[in-house]
Formats: structure tokens, C-alpha cells, sequence
């Protein structure tokens, strides 16, 4: 029942108290709401339609149908009472009802059985009541034609209502289990039907061994109906002429013959039409608020503007769209563009690109093209291109981005077998991110050919002669051999020694001539440069030697030299020397076993002695000490046995002295400068700076504009005395110190002596032309010289006729070069 | 006292900016930016002081020029991701309030954006695109034979297909395949277009697996730039050879898995070309109204003459083409150029210009078929490697089938059977090489890169010098080796030429050595004397003679060692001869010589060239 309905049936329920009493069954049970009117017809047809079935059913329930006709007129006295209830409490209190009722059924079932055997004689109309009943009783039997009886007979009864009763209730319930079955119709929200088998969903079969099938409402036992055997039910199917309308019902191991009702719905269902005939989808519909104008409206509120001004929202919104039209933003689908997708783009550019008509923009670098493949890419690469088994493991170890290769070469022989490349996705990704992430800069790669760097020196070949190999060894001496000094007639070398003595060699033949022990060590030889007389210097420990090789040289010579060292002896000049006792020099006559070997004249100093040099006349002697100051450099004369001390005091520990070969100039070398004085005006000329930290020796070119300064950090500077105090050429060859630089007297040849055992021949060409540099070109690395305690050619000397090189090393030999 | 100067106004810091003073500029996402960089060609850059251009700091940071952020600035690209953005956030809002109506309505106004300009103005000149395709067409054609990702979706992957395959079309048109190279990664391709070299490579086709450590967005923003140049470019390359652009797409043919044959190449049509020039001259009136009337209107009239005397070419080729195989796309287009008969001759000119090639099924189609047309050959393929094969497997005019399998079954008699890297080797050759070591079953030869060019001493494999040997030799002969005509199926007489014309060769190898001690007997006068004008000119040039003499000893030396190197290419380094080590002695000299700055160039250089030799070596 529609919540309308319920409304609807308040109202006139509330309206026509009465009248509801009077026709309760029907306009309660079977409510149609919108055609109250027809409504009483139509019930009465369906009661007519339904009426066997409704029996059939009272017959079934056995009796629990009065009870629910009973329900339902207590539910709707019920409803009187309550009179303004809420649509959902009255569901809930037909359910209430319900509940209640079962209570009251055992009792009015008791009731009932009483009644029908007593009271059948109270009231005529019980009786006839109870007759009814026990023919409704009788129907399951012969139901068709006790039905159309009961049709007539429900017609024909006068119905009698409550109040006709009066008081006597009793009478009232006895009379109510009287009336017709009420059926409930499908609009009805309870059912009518309550299955007799209580199981509930219980599958029958489970109760197929036992001989109930179940148990009624009272909780008895249900007996399983006695059933024949097939045949029997072959046999009754035969004879029954309804067993195309008859279904089986399980629960209740029965079969019912299917009504004309439930066949109509059966086919309704099968048509897809609504199984319920009554429904009518398409009812008119009830205005219930009218278009009439009410005398007293609902509600007393103003009505709202907006119910009748249009929107201006709306309006605004429409004419958006409306404009957008109009101005063609909206368009139906998507634009269709009519252009192609390429075209010449070029077109035009390369026109104006002609004119030169480009805006200016910073030059773009173009990404570097990625590296072509070698050979290792190859599928099938030659042998030597596949990685050895140590290789690939080394790979493999290797950390990706070290990797010099990013494939590891594989011979895979033929086509066929060459799969795909699994990092080929990956290696495009990462050119991606080089194009978009890698810094880009032009970098200046030199393209310059070494070659073209390389100075363009003329070839060695060309400037010949040079010494280029060894020729001689002298043997001899047991310690480094310190020193050595070839006489100006190129005939005889002499040799000093960390042995302590002093050798004198046949230069051609390398044959011993003579040996001078002096027991300590030889720091320097040196040959008068002379060439009329035939003397030597030696520094032995902290003195100076002057000898005369008697056996040498012939009478002349050895006559001007013998007169040259003696005239000393006792002149005035040595008189004064004596007397200057600041210097700590004394000039002393040998013992008589030192004159027979020669030796004429010890000049005995308080320090070692560490060099000595002639000056180019042959008269006069500088030395060098080990002391401080300015008394370690003097200058002797021999002639007078005189000594000097040039210098009063000198900054730095002096490590060289040099008399100049053609001016009157003397060089100091100290750590790191060499000094040049003007020994005749007493005065400082030059100071060159070769920029060097430990200076080893120097030599002056013999035209006397050039220096050479050696260095014991490796380093040979070339000075050009008229230019500049800066070295004009540095060369750094050795991988050692340079212990030794000279000069070739009479070639354009210059070596160094160094401590890794090497010599390095340079040609060193002085030019007469001013405006042309000195050329220096190295021509031949002489080795030969062992290292001893990391010591290696200790001394070198030019010959000085020939173009011949004599070198000394810590090894103890001396070797010729030619 | 002058004015102070404002710090950091003038001079690297001005020059350069940071990333993130550049984002905050262009008020761009990163992901934006870097979209934008990536279209745009704008690359980070290194600055000689990092500390000067970013305003003191040391911090590591990316460095862009100023100028280049201030032409970002100025994109129209910009406010083109600005509505999308917009777009994406309407959609969004649509569909989180599902308005699908709007949300659909919003989908089909979706605001797209196209990268031509950024093409013209990256490529002023359609050289420089040229120049710079190499990337673009490796990751076309990677695409290609990709499948659709999240962010290349099926249509693009689709376009990369056709574009690859236009491109290849060109190539096979023009026949300007130069080197081909089977890598273990793919196969490269080396083209000459236009005077410039362009390399590209292709994977093998197998189906590739999408890796997770890869950004695809990145991918997608340099595919979609480079899809939009490889388009323009293919378009202007067909226009110049007078092919019609874009090729129409055979697609029962593409269905059946045609490969290239699938795209129909055609000459441009007359009424597309008058079509084209009308609409220039529209163009032209649009841009400048009446400034060269009078020239458009004369260049039109001359273009019509033209088209007159084009079309009764076009009439002869239609007659011609309806008897030629419709695969051949050469004698197409090439006919406006030059009559039907030169095109055959240029065709058959090229290198597989009389072979008809049939390939098995287990051998590369997609390659050996782009290839093999590009240098003039004609082919057929098993059905199982695909449809539209014009020749069937036994059919009489194949000359050169090509397997890769270790025993081919059955064989036909009048054809060779070999193995691909026979085709690979003999472009890179660019001569038909001997098929004797290439036969089904084989061990083939190696396979050497043609990109190697080798430096003084550089390794040099057997293989290489060989090939050399046998070129230079074949290079005299050429006369001698024309391919067979095809009606006489026999093909081991072509073997044996081939293998004449290489004995030969080395045999006059020989002869030249040897010839070398002949002649100085027998002209031993005329050589003293030419030897005398030599050095007399070489002292003329302020040349020593020292040096001279060594030059000449040089010389000699590099002949013999060219010539040891012939006979015995992987010797052990031979012990120094006393004229070496004197001649190491004097670099070493020389070298000591330098001043300091030179000297450490030398020392690298050295450096380099020890270090090559010593890879050298280790071969």
C-alpha cells in the first residue's frame, strides 16, 4: 500500500468512521486509493475471480485464515484509534499486530473448536457460519462446485457489524470466523499464504529417510503424505486432466493444481508484461494541489521573485555562449586545419639569407658528432680486436664511466646469430642528455705538429769535427779523479785525485809518465797556460803546488820556467809579503826529496784550496779557499812570490773564479750570480743572473763576449755579455747536476759534464756580426762514465789543438774523445 | 675619484647566467625549461672563471649564456606550455567533477603547438639541418622500430615509421648510400646528401625492451623536435629530386608487411607543380604587393614553358613505366632529369645495377632490401618475410640469392648462394668482392669498419690491407669486370674473372717492387742525373744537403717499411738500429733545446703518440 493510499484511507477513514465499520472486509482488504468509487466494483470482481482459490486456501491454512481476517480487522481498528499516526509506525504496528496476534491465535483457536461444538445453537447465524466452515472444510474434496455455492452464498449473507453484537464479543469473534477467506490481493503487503511445513529453507531431502517431512507451526510432526509408486503416479497423471496445471510442492510433498489466477500470472510473466492484471501503468494522474485557486492557501509565505523574474545569472551565462558564437570561438568540433604538415620551409631563408639580412646572434657550437665505430664494434672483428679473458674481467670490474669502450667486442661469426643490443635505448638517452645537460665550449686543440715546434737546427753531420767517440782510457787512478788540465802543447795531461796523487799521462798513448803522491787529496791541476815555459799548479789540501815537469820539456823552456818560479826567492817584493801577515799566505821552498820531483815553490794557506786558475800571461795564479770572506780569493804572483786578496770582503760563498781570457777581468761566481770585476780600475763591470740556484762552474768563450754557467740544478746558461744580464739560451738536457762547463779553445765547441754519467757536445758559434746570435746547436751525448755514489764525470777539458775532449769521472778513469 | 663601480654589472657575470636565475627569469618549471632548452637548442655552457661568473661563489652550478635565456624569453613556446598547463588543469577539474561533457569538449579544443619555427631558426639554411641530422635520424628510426610507450604513443611511433621510411626512399632514389656497417649495436648507414656525410644507426629489428632507467619524457621532447625536422627535411629533399611529398601509402601492401614497398614514390604531377607555383605566386603577392611583379609574372611564365616541355616527358615516361616493374622507383622520378635509356645505363652503372638478388627468410629484409636498392640491385624475398615480393623464389633471372644458414638444401644451379656480409663488404669495397670466401658455410672474413681511417702508425688489420692491396689492384682492371648479361646462367665465369683480376693485380704488385732494382740498372744514368736536379733544387729551396740526404733516407725508409708492412703487417717491433737511437737522441737534443712552453706541447704530443702506438702495439 502506497504511503498516498495510506493517506488517502485516513482521511476518509477519518471522515467516514461509519461507514468503514460497515464495509470494512472489502475497501480495507482489496484498497485501490485513486477510484475509491470503482474500487467496491473491481473488489468484488476479484473476490468473485478469486474466490475458489481463497477457499482452497482457507481450507489449506485450516482455520488460520479467520485468523487473519481477524488480524486485519484489529489492525484496522487499530488504525481508528491511532488516529494521526506516521506512515512508518503503521508499518511497523501491522508488524506489531502481527506479533500480538499469534498470542491471541491458540487461544481463539481453542475457541473456535469450543465454540463450533457448543454454541452451534446460539445464533442462527453461527450456525449457518459453521456450516460453512465445515463445508469449507469439506472443498478439499469437491472444491469447484462448493465454490460456486460459497460465491452465492457470500453474496447473499447480510453482513452483519460489530455493533449488531453489541456487547457480546464472543459472539462477534464466533461470527467473524464465518466470513469469507479475505484475500489480500498482490497490492497487499502481507501474505496470506503461510506455508504449513515450518522447515524453512531447509532442503527437503534431508528429511527424505525419515517419515515427517517437517513440523507445523504448533511444532508437530508433519507425516509424510502416502505416495504410490510410479506407476500410481503414472496412472493418476493419466487420469487427472489437470496435470498440465499442476505444480509440485515440495516443501509440502504435495502437488497443487495451479489456479486460472496463477496461470494468468505465470503467462503475464512469460509475455514480460506486469504479472499483476490490476496494475495499470498508465493511471491518470490525481492533481492533488489543484490549478484552482485555494480560499485559504497553504502557506501564508510571500511568493519567492524568482519565481517569476527570469534569471539574471542565466541570462548572463546564455549570452557568453551567445557572444562566443557570434565572435566564432565556439565552433562545432574541432578545427580543421587546412595546411599541410610540411612544406619548403627553406623557402625563403635561403633568399634573405643571400641578402645578409639575419639579426646577429652569438655563433651556436653544433654538438660534436658522436665517434664512429672501429673495427671492435664489428660483428664479426678480427681476432686481434677480442678481448681476452683477463680484458673482459677487467671490464667487467671496471666501473661504467671509466670504461674506454662501452660494448665489450664479441665475434658472433655469422648474421644470424647477432641479437639485439640491450643498452641501444640507454646510449640514445645518454646522447640526448649530453645534447641538452653537457656544458658546450670551444676548446683550442693546438693541431701544431711537433715537428713544426722543433727548432730548425742545421744537422750535426754538418758541423763536424766534434768529438763523438771514446778512443782512450787512462787507468790508474784509485780514487775520482778530480781534476785534469792538458798542457798548451796538447802533448801531456795531467790528472788530480781523490788518491792524492798527481798523474801526469801521455795524451796520445795513455801511457803514465809520472806520478806525484801527495798524500791528500788533489782538488785541481792546472798547466800554465804559457807556452814558453812548462809549469803546473796543483791545490793539494790547503796548499798550492808549483811544478816543473823537468823530464818534459826541452832545455828553453824548462830554463824560463825554472827562472820564472825561483826569481821569487828572496825579493823584495816576497820580503813584503811575509811581512803582511793579514794574508794567511806564506810562500814556502819544498823539501829537497819534493824539489828532485819537481816541485819548486808550496804555497801554504790556512784552508783547503778548491780551485785554482793562471791567468792567460802564465804569471799570475788566482785561488780559491774554503774560508768566508774576502780573503778566500787570491791572486799570487809567481814571478815575485807575491800574494794579493783582491777583494776585502765578497758576498756569498764564492764558488768559481775566472780570469777573463782577452780583457783584464776577473769572474766571481757566487751561489747565484757571477760577478765580473775590472781588475785594473778595481771595479764591478757586469753581474749576470742566470736564474739558477746553485751555480757550478762557468767558462768564459775564448773571444771573451760569451759565458757559459753550469748549474747543479741541471740547467746550462748561455750569456752573451754585450746583451744582457739574463742567460740569452737556456738548455736543460741532463737529468743531473752539471759539474763542468768549458769551452774548446780553438773550436766552436762548448761541453757540460754532469753527474748521470753523460757529456753533452754542443756547438756553440760565436759570429763576428754583431746583429747575429750566437748559434748553439747540441751535437753528441758522450757516454761512457760510470756513476759512482751518485757522482759521474767530475771534470772535462778540450785539447787544445785538436778537436778532442778529455773527461775525468768519479770512477777513477779518464777518457779521451774524438 | 671616479665613480665606484658597481660590483658584478659588467664582464663573466653578465655574460653568463645561472640555471636558476634563469627559471626565476622565464618564471618556467624546471621541467618546462629544460623542454624549452631541449626544442631550442640551448646548451649549458662552461665559463673560464665559474667563481667570477657567479657573483663570487664556488658553488658547482650550471652556467647558460644571457643571451640565449634572453631569447628564451621572447618564445612563443612559453605562453604554448602556459595553456596547456591551463588546459590540463580544466580537463582535470572536468573530470574530477565528472563533467564529461566538458571534459570531452575540453579534449577536442586541446591546445597544440607546433616546433616549425624553432626548425628555421635552429637551420637558417637547409645545409646546416643537413648537417645536424645525424641525431635526428637515429632516434627516428629507433622509434621506429619501437614500440608505443606511455609517452610516444602509437600515432607517433607510427609517423617515425613513415618518415624513416620516406627518408630511406630518398636514399634508394638518389643512390647516395655510401658505407654500411654491421655493428654489434646496429647497423650503420652512411649517406651522402647534398655534399654532407650523415650517419645514422639501426637496431636490429627484435623487439625492444623498454628500460626503467631511461626518461622518456626527455626521449619524447628531442623525438617530437626531431620528427618536425626530419618532415621538412624529407619534404625539401623529394621536392629537389621532383618526387611528390608525402609518398602515398600503399595499405593493403603495408598490411602484408611490404616494408618499403609499401610507400608509392612518385614524380610530382604537373598540376601539383603549376598548382605550387600558383600558389607562390600568391604567397609572393601576399608578402610584397607590388614589388616584383614583373619578375613572379616572368618566373611564372618561364616555369610554364618548363612544365609544357616536362609534360611530354611525363607523357613518354607513363608509356615506359607501364611496361617497367611498378617497384622500381628509379626510373620514376629520374626521368625529368635524363632519358629512359641513361637511367637504365646509370642504373645499371651502380654497383648491384645488374643483379637480381633473392632473400631467404632468415636474412635481414629491412636492411639488405634498403641497400641493395640503393645500389641499383632488384630483389625478391621469401613470402614469410613478407608481401609484394615481385620475384618468387625460382625464378630464372635471380642471380645472387642470399642465406644465412650453415647448408642450404636445395639449390638452383645458375645463382650464388651467400652469406649478407658479402653485400656489406662489397658496398664498403664499392666493388663486387670475390664470392669465394662469402659461400653459404663459410667462415666469413672479418668485417672491418669503413669508418676507419688510419693515421700514421696506426694499426692496420690483415684484413684491411688486403682489401687495400686488392682494390688498388682491381682499380687498373676495371674495364675487365662487367657483370654477365643474365642470359647466359653462368656464374662461376664471373668467379673466375673476378678471381683473374686479383691474382692479377697482385702479381703486378710484384712486378712493380721488382721493377723498382731493373730500373736502376738500366737507367742508372738517367736516375744520377734526375737525382742531381733534385738536390740542385733542393739547395735552390735553402735545403742542406744533410737534410736532404735524409729526407731521401726517409723516403726509402717509409718504401721499405710500406713494403715489410705488405708482406708482414704484425711483425714484432723490430730492435732499434743505432741511426734510430742516434736520431732519438737528437729529437731529445732538439727538445732541450725549447723554451719551456714549447717544450711541455712536445712532451704531450709525444705523450699521445706513445700512448697510440702503444694501443697500436697492443693488436
Amino acid at each position: 500500500m502506497g504511503a498516498a493510499g495510506r493517506s488517502n484511507q485516513r482521511k476518509r477513514s477519518a471522515a467516514h468512521r461509519d461507514e468503514v465499520a460497515e464495509e470494512f472486509p472489502a475497501s480495507s482488504g482489496i484498497d485501490v486509493p485513486s477510484e475509491p468509487e470503482a474500487s467496491s466494483d473491481e473488489d468484488d470482481n476479484v473476490e468473485e475471480g478469486d474466490f475458489d482459490a481463497t477457499l482452497r486456501m482457507m481450507a489449506d491454512d485450516q482455520g488460520f485464515g479467520s485468523d487473519e481476517a481477524e488480524d486485519f480487522a484489529a489492525q484496522d481498528s487499530d488504525e481508528d484509534a491511532e488516529d494521526e499516526d506516521e506512515e512508518k509506525s503503521e508499518i511497523h504496528s501491522s508488524d506489531i499486530d502481527g506479533a500480538s496476534s499469534e498470542e491471541d491465535e491458540e487461544d481463539e483457536v481453542e475457541d473456535e473448536e469450543e465454540s463450533s461444538v457448543s454454541d452451534d445453537d446460539k445464533n442462527p447465524l453461527l450456525v449457518r457460519a459453521a456450516s460453512r466452515s465445515t463445508e469449507g472444510q469439506e472443498t478439499v474434496v469437491d472444491s469447484d462446485e462448493e465454490a460456486e455455492n460459497s460465491v452465492l452464498d457470500g453474496k447473499d449473507i447480510d453482513r452483519l457489524t460489530i455493533n449488531d453484537f453489541g456487547r457480546d464479543l464472543g459472539s462477534w469473534k464466533e461470527y467473524r470466523k464465518t466470513l469469507p477467506q479475505i484475500d489480500a490481493g498482490y497490492a497487499s503487503d502481507s501474505s496470506t499464504e503461510e506455508p504449513v511445513n515450518t522447515i524453512g529453507n531447509v532442503p527437503i531431502e534431508w528429511y527424505a529417510d525419515s517419515l515427517h517431512i517437517g513440523y507445523d507451526i504448533d511444532g508437530k510432526r508433519i507425516m509424510r503424505p502416502a505416495t504410490g509408486d510410479e506407476l500410481d503416479k503414472f496412472l493418476d497423471n493419466m487420469d487427472n486432466p489437470d496435470v498440465f496445471r499442476t505444480a509440485r510442492d515440495e516443501i509440502n510433498q504435495q502437488n497443487v493444481k495451479l489456479s486460472e489466477e496463477e496461470i494468468d500470472i505465470i503467462r503475464r510473466i512469460q509475455g514480460g508484461s506486469i504479472p499483476d492484471a490490476d496494475y495499470n501503468p498508465y493511471e491518470d494522474t490525481v492533481e492533488w494541489f489543484t490549478s484552482q485557486t485555494m480560499q485559504t492557501p497553504l502557506t501564508a509565505a510571500q511568493p519567492s521573485k524568482r519565481g517569476f523574474v527570469p534569471s539574471k545569472w542565466e541570462h548572463n551565462r546564455v549570452m557568453k555562449i551567445v557572444r562566443a558564437i557570434r565572435q566564432g570561438r565556439i565552433t562545432r568540433g574541432a578545427p580543421v586545419s587546412t595546411a599541410p604538415q610540411y612544406f619548403d620551409l627553406w623557402a625563403d631563408a635561403e633568399a634573405e639569407d643571400s641578402v645578409g639580412t639575419g639579426r646577429r646572434q652569438r655563433e651556436r657550437l653544433a654538438a660534436p658528432r658522436t665517434v664512429l665505430p672501429t673495427h671492435a664494434e664489428s660483428y664479426h672483428p678480427p681476432g686481434e680486436y677480442l678481448p681476452t679473458e683477463e680484458e673482459k674481467r677487467k671490464w667487467l670490474e671496471q666501473d661504467p664511466d671509466y670504461r674506454k669502450r662501452n660494448f665489450l667486442p664479441h665475434d658472433f661469426g655469422t648474421l644470424r646469430t647477432v641479437p639485439g643490443y640491450d643498452r641501444f635505448i640507454q646510449e640514445r638517452f645518454q646522447r640526448c642528455l649530453d645534447l641538452y645537460l653537457a656544458p658546450r665550449m670551444k676548446k683550442k686543440v693546438s693541431h701544431l705538429d711537433p715537428e713544426e715546434l722543433m727548432p730548425k737546427l742545421p744537422d750535426p753531420r754538418d758541423l763536424r769535427p766534434f768529438p763523438s767517440r771514446e778512443s782512450l782510457v787512462y787507468l790508474g787512478h784509485t780514487g775520482r779523479v778530480r781534476s785534469i788540465s792538458v798542457d798548451p802543447t796538447g802533448m801531456w795531461l795531467l790528472s788530480g785525485s781523490d788518491d792524492g796523487t798527481v798523474r801526469l799521462w801521455e795524451l796520445i798513448t795513455g801511457r803514465c809518465a809520472k806520478i806525484w803522491d801527495f798524500k791528500d787529496t788533489v782538488y785541481r791541476v792546472a798547466w800554465c797556460p804559457s807556452q814558453d815555459s812548462c809549469i803546473f799548479a796543483a791545490a793539494v789540501g790547503s796548499r798550492v803546488v808549483i811544478v816543473i815537469p823537468s823530464d818534459l820539456c826541452d832545455d828553453n823552456r824548462l830554463l824560463v820556467s825554472e827562472e820564472l818560479v825561483k826569481a821569487g826567492f828572496g825579493s823584495a817584493a816576497a820580503a813584503e809579503t811575509d811581512d803582511d801577515s793579514s794574508l794567511p799566505v806564506s810562500w814556502d821552498m819544498p823539501t829537497s826529496t819534493e824539489q828532485a820531483s819537481g816541485m819548486h815553490v808550496s804555497i801554504a794557506m790556512h784552508r783547503t784550496v778548491k780551485s785554482v786558475t793562471w791567468h792567460r800571461r802564465g804569471d799570475y795564479l788566482a785561488t780559491l779557499t774554503s774560508e768566508e770572506g774576502g780573503s778566500s780569493v787570491l791572486i799570487h804572483q809567481i814571478s815575485k812570490h807575491k800574494s794579493q786578496r783582491p777583494f776585502r770582503k765578497l758576498k756569498g760563498a764564492v764558488q768559481h773564479i775566472k780570469f777573463h781570457p782577452t780583457r783584464p777581468w776577473f769572474l766571481v761566481t757566487t751561489q747565484r750570480y757571477v760577478r765580473i770585476y775590472n781588475l785594473m780600475q778595481q771595479s764591478l763591470i757586469k753581474t749576470l743572473q742566470p736564474g739558477v740556484k746553485w751555480i757550478s762552474s762557468v767558462d768564459v768563450h775564448p773571444q771573451g763576449d760569451n759565458v757559459i754557467v753550469g748549474s747543479y740544478d741541471k740547467k746550462l746558461s748561455w750569456f752573451d755579455l754585450d746583451l744582457s744580464m739574463k742567460p740569452y739560451r737556456s738548455i736543460r738536457y741532463h737529468s743531473q747536476a752539471i759539474r763542468q762547463v768549458q769551452f774548446s779553445r780553438k773550436f766552436p765547441l762548448f761541453a757540460t759534464a754532469s753527474d748521470d754519467g753523460t757529456i753533452q757536445v754542443y756547438h756553440g758559434m760565436v759570429y763576428q756580426d754583431l746583429n747575429q746570435n750566437p748559434l748553439v746547436v747540441p751535437l753528441k751525448i758522450l757516454r761512457g762514465h760510470e756513476i759512482r755514489n751518485s757522482l759521474g764525470v767530475l771534470d772535462c777539458q778540450f785539447h787544445p789543438i785538436q778537436p778532442w775532449l778529455l773527461s775525468s769521472g768519479a770512477d777513477g778513469t779518464i777518457r779521451l774523445w774524438m | 675619484m671616479g665613480k665606484l663601480k658597481k660590483k658584478y654589472t659588467e664582464g663573466a657575470s653578465r655574460t653568463y647566467t645561472t640555471r636558476n636565475r634563469a627559471l626565476k627569469k622565464l618564471q618556467l618549471s624546471l621541467a618546462d625549461f629544460r623542454r624549452l632548452c631541449i626544442l631550442k637548442g640551448i646548451y649549458p655552457v662552461e665559463p673560464r672563471s665559474a667563481k667570477r661568473a657567479n657573483r663570487g661563489s664556488t658553488k658547482p652550478t650550471t652556467f647558460y649564456y644571457t643571451q640565449d635565456v634572453k631569447l628564451l624569453s621572447s618564445e612563443p613556446l612559453i605562453a604554448k606550455f602556459r595553456h596547456h598547463k591551463i588546459f590540463l588543469r580544466r580537463l582535470q577539474h572536468a573530470l574530477g567533477k565528472k563533467d564529461f561533457t566538458r571534459a570531452k569538449s575540453l579534449n577536442s579544443h586541446r591546445p597544440e603547438y607546433t616546433l616549425n619555427h624553432l626548425v628555421i631558426e635552429r637551420y637558417p639554411s637547409f645545409t646546416d639541418a643537413l648537417r645536424d641530422l645525424d641525431d635526428a635520424l637515429c632516434m627516428v628510426f629507433l622509434f621506429a622500430s619501437m614500440p608505443s610507450v606511455k609517452r610516444v604513443p602509437k600515432q607517433g611511433i607510427e609517423e617515425c615509421k613513415r618518415l624513416a621510411a620516406e627518408f630511406m626512399h630518398y636514399v634508394i632514389f638518389t643512390h647516395s648510400l655510401r658505407k654500411v656497417f654491421l655493428s654489434i649495436k646496429g647497423i650503420y648507414y652512411q649517406a651522402e646528401i647534398q655534399g654532407q656525410t650523415v650517419t645514422w644507426i639501426v637496431p636490429y629489428q627484435f623487439s625492444q625492451r623498454t628500460p626503467d632507467d631511461v626518461d622518456f619524457k626527455v626521449m619524447a621532447t628531442f623525438l617530437h623536435f626531431y620528427r618536425t625536422l626530419l618532415g621538412f627535411v624529407n619534404y625539401r629533399l623529394f621536392t629537389t629530386v621532383n618526387l611528390s611529398y608525402p609518398p602515398k601509402l600503399d595499405e593493403i601492401l603495408d598490411e602484408n608487411a611490404a616494408g618499403l614497398g609499401s610507400l608509392k614514390v612518385e614524380s610530382r604531377r604537373v598540376e601539383d607543380i603549376i598548382g605550387n607555383v600558383q600558389s607562390d605566386g600568391e604567397h609572393d603577392a601576399a608578402n610584397n604587393a607590388e614589388a616584383n611583379k614583373d619578375t613572379s609574372a616572368q618566373d611564372k611564365a618561364a616555369m610554364e614553358r618548363r612544365l609544357g616541355s616536362l609534360g611530354t616527358k611525363m607523357q613518354a615516361i607513363a608509356a615506359a613505366d607501364s611496361a617497367a616493374p611498378a617497384y622500381q622507383v628509379a626510373s620514376d622520378g629520374a626521368g625529368l632529369h635524363s632519358d629512359d635509356e641513361d637511367d637504365v645505363a646509370r642504373a645499371e652503372s651502380l654497383l648491384f645495377g645488374k643483379q637480381v638478388f633473392f632473400l631467404s627468410r632468415e636474412v635481414p629484409r629491412y636492411s639488405l632490401e634498403f641497400i641493395i636498392r640503393a645500389f641499383g640491385g632488384r630483389l625478391g624475398w621469401d613470402s614469410s618475410s613478407g608481401g609484394g615480393s615481385p620475384y618468387t623464389e625460382n625464378d630464372h633471372a635471380i642471380s645472387i640469392q642470399i642465406v644465412d644458414r650453415p647448408v642450404q638444401g636445395h639449390r638452383f644451379l645458375d645463382r650464388i648462394y651467400v652469406q649478407p656480409q658479402w653485400i656489406y663488404d662489397s658496398i664498403n669495397a664499392n666493388r663486387l668482392l670475390n664470392t669465394q670466401d662469402y659461400l653459404v658455410g663459410e667462415q666469413l672474413p672479418p668485417h672491418l669498419s669503413p669508418f676507419v681511417e688510419y693515421a700514421q702508425g696506426d694499426y692496420v688489420p690483415e684484413e684491411a690491407s688486403r682489401m687495400a692491396a686488392a682494390a688498388a689492384g682491381f682499380e687498373g682492371e676495371v674495364s675487365n669486370l662487367k657483370p654477365e648479361d643474365r642470359d647466359e646462367p653462368e656464374s662461376e665465369q664471373e668467379e673466375a674473372t673476378a678471381d683473374n683480376v686479383e691474382g692479377e693485380s697482385a702479381d703486378e704488385d710484384e712486378q712493380l717492387d721488382s721493377s723498382d732494382d731493373e730500373e736502376s740498372d738500366e737507367e742508372g744514368d738517367a736516375k744520377a742525373e734526375k737525382q742531381y736536379q733534385k738536390q740542385i733544387a733542393a739547395e735552390h729551396a735553402g735545403v742542406s744537403f744533410s737534410e736532404y740526404h735524409q729526407q731521401q733516407q726517409q723516403k726509402k725508409k717509409i718504401k721499405q717499411s710500406d713494403n715489410s708492412k705488405s708482406v708482414k703487417p704484425r711483425g714484432k717491433a723490430p730492435k732499434r738500429s743505432k741511426a734510430q737511437i742516434e736520431e732519438e737522441e737528437r729529437q731529445k737534443m732538439a727538445i732541450s733545446m725549447l723554451s719551456r712552453k714549447k717544450r711541455r706541447v712536445v712532451n704531450r704530443a709525444q705523450a699521445d703518440a706513445y700512448k697510440q702506438s702503444k694501443d697500436a702495439n697492443a693488436l
